[in-house]
Order: C-alpha cells, then sequence, then structure tokens
C-alpha cells in the first residue's frame, strides 16, 4: 500500500472531519488532499495523537482523525493510554507503518523487530483496531471508524517512500486556518437550538 | 475478573486522588478562581502533591474538567488540540515534568503560538529533602528563559490573586504558554527529611 493513496482515501472518507496529520511524511502527503481541516505539524515529533485527543475532548460532536507515523507513535505511547483514560470516543486514530525511521534515512524501527502497535493499542484499551496492508483492506476498515461511536486505531502497512510535498511555512496561518475550519462546523446540538430558537 | 475494556470508562473514578477538597489550602482556592474566571475549563495535568491539592478541589467543581496525562509533553498536545477546538486549559505539573515537555513548548506551542498557563510545582528550591529534586527544579526558569517564555513564581498570599490573573491574561493577550512556578515558600515542603 502506497501511503499517498491511502491518505487519499481517508481524506475523502473523512468528509467535513477534522484531520491532524504526524510529523514528516504523514503530514506531507495531506498536501495533494490540501483543505482547511486539515493540521500540519512541522515538528514535535510525537504530538499528534495527543492533538487529536485534546481535540476530541473540545469537539465531541466531531470525529476526529489523525494520521500518525510509526516512529511517532512509538515516541508518545503514553498517548494511548492517555486516550482511554480520558474516556473519548470520537478518536480515528491511523499508524502509518513503513517499519521505521523514513525521513531520517530509512533506519529500522518497531515493526522490522516485532512490535505489533495494534496489540499495543489493544492494551491500551482501544476497543476497535484493525492493521490493514491493502488500500481496499484500509477504506473498509477507515469506513467503519468513522461510522463507528467508539475510538479506533487502525495500523496501515505501508511501502517506504518519502513524500515530495510541503506544507505552508507559516505555522500560525496553519493553526488559525484550521481552527476557523472547525469551528465553522457546528455541532448538531448548536443546530437543533437554532432551530428550535426560530 | 472485570474486564473494564468491555465497558465505557469509568467516570466515577476519582482523578485527584486521596486529596479531599475540604483540605485545600487557601492558595489553591485563589488560583482555580482565577482560572475560572478566565474561561480556562481544562486541566491537564500529571500530579505531584502540591497539585493533587489543587486538583481535589478542582474535581468537585464541575466547571473544571481534569484530564491526565501519563507524561508532560503529552499536555503540550492535548491542550493544542483544545484550543484549535475552541477550548482554554491550563497545564498542572511538577518542576521535573517541565523537564519532559521543552521540545513541545518550543516546536508546537511556541512555534504555532498556542497559549495556555504552565503551573508548574517547585521542587528543589526550598525545603527540598531530595537531591534528585534540585537541579531539575534549579533549572525552571533557565529552561523558560532559554525559550523566552515569561513566567512568574508565586511566592505568598500577598497580592496572589492580581499576580495570576495578570499572567493569565498576559498569556492569551500574547498567544504563548505562560509559566506560573508555585514555591514551597506559599505551598509548603514536604516533612521528609
Amino acid at each position: 500500500m502506497q501511503r499517498v493513496e491511502a491518505t487519499g482515501v481517508a481524506v475523502e472518507l473523512a468528509g467535513a472531519s477534522p484531520i491532524v496529520g504526524g510529523v514528516g511524511n504523514s503530514t506531507f502527503d495531506l498536501i495533494p488532499f490540501d483543505r482547511p481541516a486539515n493540521f500540519y505539524m512541522w515538528n514535535s515529533m510525537g504530538m499528534a495523537s495527543s492533538i487529536g485527543l485534546g481535540l476530541a475532548l473540545a469537539r465531541p460532536d466531531l470525529r476526529v482523525v489523525v494520521l500518525d507515523g510509526d516512529g511517532s507513535i512509538l515516541m508518545n505511547l503514553s498517548s494511548l493510554a492517555t486516550a482511554r483514560a480520558a474516556g473519548v470516543t470520537n478518536l480515528v486514530h491511523v499508524i502509518w507503518d513503513n517499519g521505521g525511521w523514513e525521513i531520517t534515512g530509512g533506519q529500522p524501527a518497531g515493526s522490522p523487530f516485532g512490535v505489533d502497535l495494534e496489540a499495543v493499542a489493544r492494551g491500551c484499551g482501544f476497543l476497535k483496531t484493525a492493521s490493514v496492508d491493502t488500500v481496499a483492506a484500509f477504506r473498509s476498515a477507515f469506513a467503519a471508524a468513522m461510522a463507528d461511536s467508539v475510538a479506533w486505531v487502525i495500523v496501515g502497512k505501508v511501502a517506504p517512500g518519502d513524500s515530495p510535498y510541503r506544507p505552508s511555512k507559516n505555522c500560525v496561518w496553519l493553526r488559525d486556518r484550521f481552527a476557523i475550519a472547525v469551528s465553522s462546523q457546528r455541532s448538531a446540538d448548536e443546530c437543533e437550538r437554532e432551530i428550535a430558537d426560530s | 475478573m472485570k474486564d473494564v475494556r468491555s465497558s465505557a470508562v469509568t467516570t466515577t473514578l476519582k482523578r485527584s486522588g486521596r486529596h479531599t477538597a475540604a483540605d485545600a489550602p487557601a492558595w489553591a482556592r485563589t488560583l482555580l478562581a482565577a482560572l475560572r474566571d478566565e474561561d480556562i475549563t481544562n486541566l491537564v495535568f500529571l500530579p505531584d502533591t502540591v497539585m493533587g491539592r489543587l486538583l481535589a478541589l478542582a474535581e468537585e467543581d464541575p466547571f473544571f474538567r481534569l484530564v491526565g496525562v501519563h507524561r508532560e509533553e503529552e499536555a503540550v498536545g492535548v491542550l493544542t488540540g483544545l484550543y484549535l477546538g475552541g477550548q482554554r486549559g491550563a497545564m498542572l505539573i511538577q518542576s521535573s515534568g517541565l523537564g519532559n515537555t521543552l521540545n513541545a513548548l518550543g516546536s508546537l506551542a511556541m512555534a504555532y503560538r498556542i497559549p495556555f498557563p504552565v503551573l508548574v510545582s517547585l521542587r528543589g528550591e526550598l525545603g527540598e529533602f531530595n537531591p534528585a529534586q534540585l537541579h531539575m527544579g534549579r533549572a525552571v526558569p533557565g529552561c523558560l528563559d532559554a525559550l523566552t517564555i515569561r513566567h512568574v513564581t508565586l511566592r505568598s498570599e500577598t497580592d496572589l490573586a492580581t499576580i495570576v490573573t495578570g499572567a493569565l491574561k498576559t498569556c492569551f493577550t500574547a498567544e504563548e504558554p505562560f509559566g506560573i512556578l508555585l514555591s514551597a515558600q506559599l505551598t509548603g515542603w514536604k516533612a521528609e527529611k
């Protein structure tokens, strides 16, 4: 499975849901599918899952998607336990597993040594998890996750390879564009109140 | 044994542990009142004994949501996500834990200009019994200075509300983290020798 192709499937199926990209290739491969509701992280490796958790807590009416890397989540495994303890149900956490630190030269990490990230997620209390290695299987799992009412972790085995794409380097603009896109998605409660008031 | 994963997360667990709201010190009441007045609803924490006393009081108040993390760096991400989703929060940690946040403070919160107060219980300054707390504790102001993060140190009840409220207001105006350091002069040190 090519990461960029699977990323396109995720954006297609996410609809209006916000997507948080992890550092490096997970974010870079979102650029062909750029939209205001994508958040691009330029550094702070490992933080995508925590940002997704914070957003999921702030907006329980939205399904929040995180596109993470295996190296990144290995740096912040405790965030999986934190998501469980926080009790969020609206988080869909995708981990692209290319077997290592791709962008720094393809050094192996994680799965080549037998680390099973899906089992880690299960162990941290995620009720729904999947490991997929084809685009068709990813489409199926991701569609199920987006339609569900519990949190998911999907480990997508992807081929090695760096992404040629890059986001804007204006971090504050990236912040504001994303926050505005998220705030424009009114909650069902708000819509109902508006209808009731009219 | 019951598999807790088969059920929703238990919301009845007392997140602040054995501390009780009734025993909360005056400084904790002042800090929470200031946080509330600035609409800071989320307390993202990794506790120590000092913060535990404040958290016990906060947990009794439905205005606040307590979010426990398992490593302090996570709190930078969680607070960023909360802010992007339209909510304010504060980080509550010990001086040891500040060391675990530094790269994320620099490369996420400062780079993307994400405001939140960082309440740090200072070990290693006054009354310390633990030799391994001395160095990170002493390094806290210098670490924040190196990242050009503003900070104040709370030492007494005098002017406490003014200093904390002022720090919170500046924090959100500047759109940057702001360190609020709690000295043992205010919070008391451990009796252990």
